[in-house]
């Protein structure tokens, strides 16, 4: 779906486009602002006054992209109002939920510049770093989130990002400090490159990196207005969880599937093996079989662990058959 | 050079005709041969390694180095730059994390452009000497050469032992004689390679792969083996594990590509008969001790744990039949299954 077939693409996928052209460094920076509306929006009249200063500041040419989603669309009227003061807003409003890896998708492909960077609908970093992060990706890097740092938060926030953040670490051995913020500065083609769906736009850095790109992360000071401490409902954290694991395993074991099934399916079959070949040496030393229950659990160990492994080939099964049409790797350099 | 004359998109036509001329007298012609080196924090062997292959190919006229920097985190890549600035018959390929060896590898071959590709590690564990005879054996005929140490220099129980069961079992489960499936040294006629696709850690089976499903002519022949000079092993004997799945789905896929139904309705089968034999159990003790007691109600039970077995495997046959229906056509896998059946 996401590359072709054709051969083509053995090409595309080599070398990485070259960094943007710049001309004379200190003048021509060209940025496409994005912002999601996803959740919780603010004023967003003012939240472009307040985020667009800095550009405007030093000069950039810019551009404001707001994607609306039908429930947002009574935010319209005041983006018109600043679009027909001469503004650089555009609004898209699409005709459904896309959430906000579609919207990052769709915004991907409306921008124009090369450079993006992504905002959510509510302060959460100074309007002063943006730049910063902008320069990075235009220095050498393909993506560049934002670290609230300093922050002001409540403290039960910060615990909260501070377990998060433990667990991703030590899975996925990346020492992000806050993948999630939603402040971050990418190239295009990194949207175009990246399967995206779901949820897994919280995981974006560690997704980029297991394509190949590079990665920074910039610390920015936490805006005074993101401090209100955050408890969410018990299915969120459940969520959160779940789309945890589900990234894990796509980064460690896509390729190799049977690897994580295989272990977990031999481990329950040799289990219950086990048992099942005591029971066997038992009954023919003469010990009944009816009344022995745990003959019960060695064969449902022993099932449960071919179904298991089972399951292990066929994902392995439609990796292999997968596997001409995807490239596996990308060259950063030639020399 | 040439190519810079033919910009891809803009047909401009070279300001002078008589340069293209020139430019493609002074062209190199193709390289024969390609020899391709996966490097993972290597920077010490770099030089050593292009010296030894530079004098091991003096004799011949055409060749190429592939050095494909598997994103290592030392100076591999700044040694392998100046070595390819000296020598245009040296290139390097930069990855753009660390993907593994197989997938280095994989790099290497879609890039060599030889008509025979000579695969080597990267820690002059192999010694370059040994590839003129190699290619010997490639003109005489065969399609791939694989080296086996003969003597190896290395402990015994971290690495002799389990690399002896392991080729004892790739032997035995791919049915492919090959002696020692962990010795990169190898060389290919290219067309071998171009319907392989390597993924995972699966640079280990080539000769399983390629033997198993074409008629590819294999030859085996030893070769030196030296103890590592500088660096350290990336290997551990966690890759035991990594060896027996990888068998496992190259076995899967070797046998059952074509008809992944046929091999869930073998488990399905062997877990049907496990499910007879539980029912007759539960028959017998019925028979004889009248209706059923709740203390054999373990037969019963484990029949239908059986026979629920059975159904599921089916059921994951047809899954497999509908991923087989779906894919994509690939070169790799009609290469794959040539031979196979």
């Amino acid at each position: 779906m996401r590359r072709s077939v054709d051969d083509s693409r053995a090409v595309a996928q080599d070398a990485l486009p070259p960094p943007p052209p710049m001309e004379d460094a200190g003048e021509n920076h060209v940025v496409s602002v994005v912002v999601t509306v996803v959740e919780r929006p603010e004023n967003l009249s003012d939240l472009y006054q307040e985020y667009s200063t800095p550009f405007r500041e030093l000069g950039w040419d810019f551009e404001f992209l707001f994607v609306l989603e039908p429930w947002a669309k009574h935010l319209r009227p005041p983006l018109d109002e600043l679009t027909q003061r001469g503004e650089p807003i555009r609004v898209l409003e699409v005709g459904r939920v896309l959430g906000e890896a579609g919207q990052l998708k769709l915004a991907g492909s409306h921008c124009r510049a090369d450079i993006l960077l992504t905002l959510p609908a509510y302060h959460r970093v100074e309007a002063g770093c943006l730049p910063q992060l902008v320069q990075r990706v235009e220095q050498s890097a393909h993506l560049a989130v934002a670290r609230r740092w300093p922050r002001r938060d409540a403290w039960l926030n910060r615990l909260q990002n501070r377990v998060f953040h433990f667990i991703v670490g030590a899975a996925s051995r990346e020492p992000f400090h806050d993948i999630a913020c939603g402040v971050r500065a990418m190239r295009r083609e990194l949207l175009e490159e990246i399967p995206l769906y779901g949820d897994f736009f919280r995981f974006l850095p560690l997704l980029a990196i297991q394509e190949g790109f590079e990665v920074v992360e910039v610390p920015c000071p936490q805006h005074s207005r993101d401090q209100r401490a955050r408890i969410y409902p018990p299915g969120t954290y459940l969520r959160r969880s779940i789309d945890l694991f589900g990234v894990f395993f796509l980064l460690r074991f896509t390729y190799k599937p049977l690897r994580f099934f295989g272990l977990v399916g031999s481990g329950l079959s040799l289990i219950g093996g086990a048992i099942l070949l005591i029971l066997l040496v038992q009954r023919l030393l003469g010990q009944g079989l009816a009344n022995r229950p745990i003959l019960l659990l060695g064969v449902l160990l022993f099932t449960l662990g071919v179904q298991v492994l089972a399951l292990g080939l066929i994902a392995e099964l439609i990796v292999y058959l997968h596997a001409p049409m995807r490239p596996s790797y990308r060259v950063r350099e030639r020399a | 050079m040439a190519i810079a004359c033919f910009p891809e998109h803009t047909f401009t036509p070279c300001p002078n005709g008589t340069a293209i001329a020139t430019l493609l007298l002074v062209m190199p012609p193709e390289p024969q041969v390609s020899v391709v080196v996966p490097l993972f924090d290597e920077e010490e062997n770099v030089g050593p390694l292009v010296r030894a292959v530079r004098v091991a190919l003096k004799d011949r006229a055409r060749w190429e180095l592939v050095l494909v920097d598997d994103g290592s985190r030392d100076g591999t890549f700044q040694e392998a730059r100046r070595e390819a600035r000296s020598d245009t018959r040296v290139r390097v390929l930069r990855l753009a994390r660390n993907y593994g060896q197989t997938t280095a590898m994989q790099a290497g071959f879609d890039d060599a452009r030889g008509e025979v590709v000579v695969s080597m590690d990267g820690d002059l564990q192999n010694d370059p000497r040994d590839i003129p005879r190699l290619l010997a054996q490639i003109q005489e005929g065969y399609d791939l050469v694989v080296g086996y140490r003969e003597s190896r220099s290395e402990s015994l129980l971290k690495r002799k032992i389990p690399s002896w069961a392991a080729n004892r079992l790739i032997r035995a489960i791919t049915r492919v004689p090959i002696r020692d499936n962990g010795c990169t040294l190898k060389a290919f006629r290219r067309d071998i390679l171009q319907g392989v696709r390597l993924y995972s850690d699966m640079h280990r089976f080539i000769p399983a792969l390629v033997a198993g499903t074409t008629s590819a002519h294999i030859m085996e022949i030893p070769v030196r083996h030296h103890p590592r000079r500088f660096g350290r092993s990336k290997y551990g004997l966690s890759r035991v594990w990594k060896v027996l799945a990888d068998l496992l789905t190259i076995t899967m896929i070797r046998w059952f590509r074509e008809r992944p139904l046929a091999m869930f309705a073998w488990g399905a089968g062997a877990s049907t008969a496990a499910g007879v034999v539980f029912l007759a159990a539960t028959l017998i003790a019925y028979t004889s001790f009248g209706p059923l007691k709740a203390s054999a109600m373990v037969f019963p039970a484990a029949t239908f744990l059986w026979f629920g077995l059975a159904g599921y495997l089916i059921m994951l046959g047809l899954i497999g039949e509908v991923a087989l229906r779906e894919a994509p056509s690939a070169p790799s896998a009609a290469v794959l299954t040539g031979g196979a059946e």
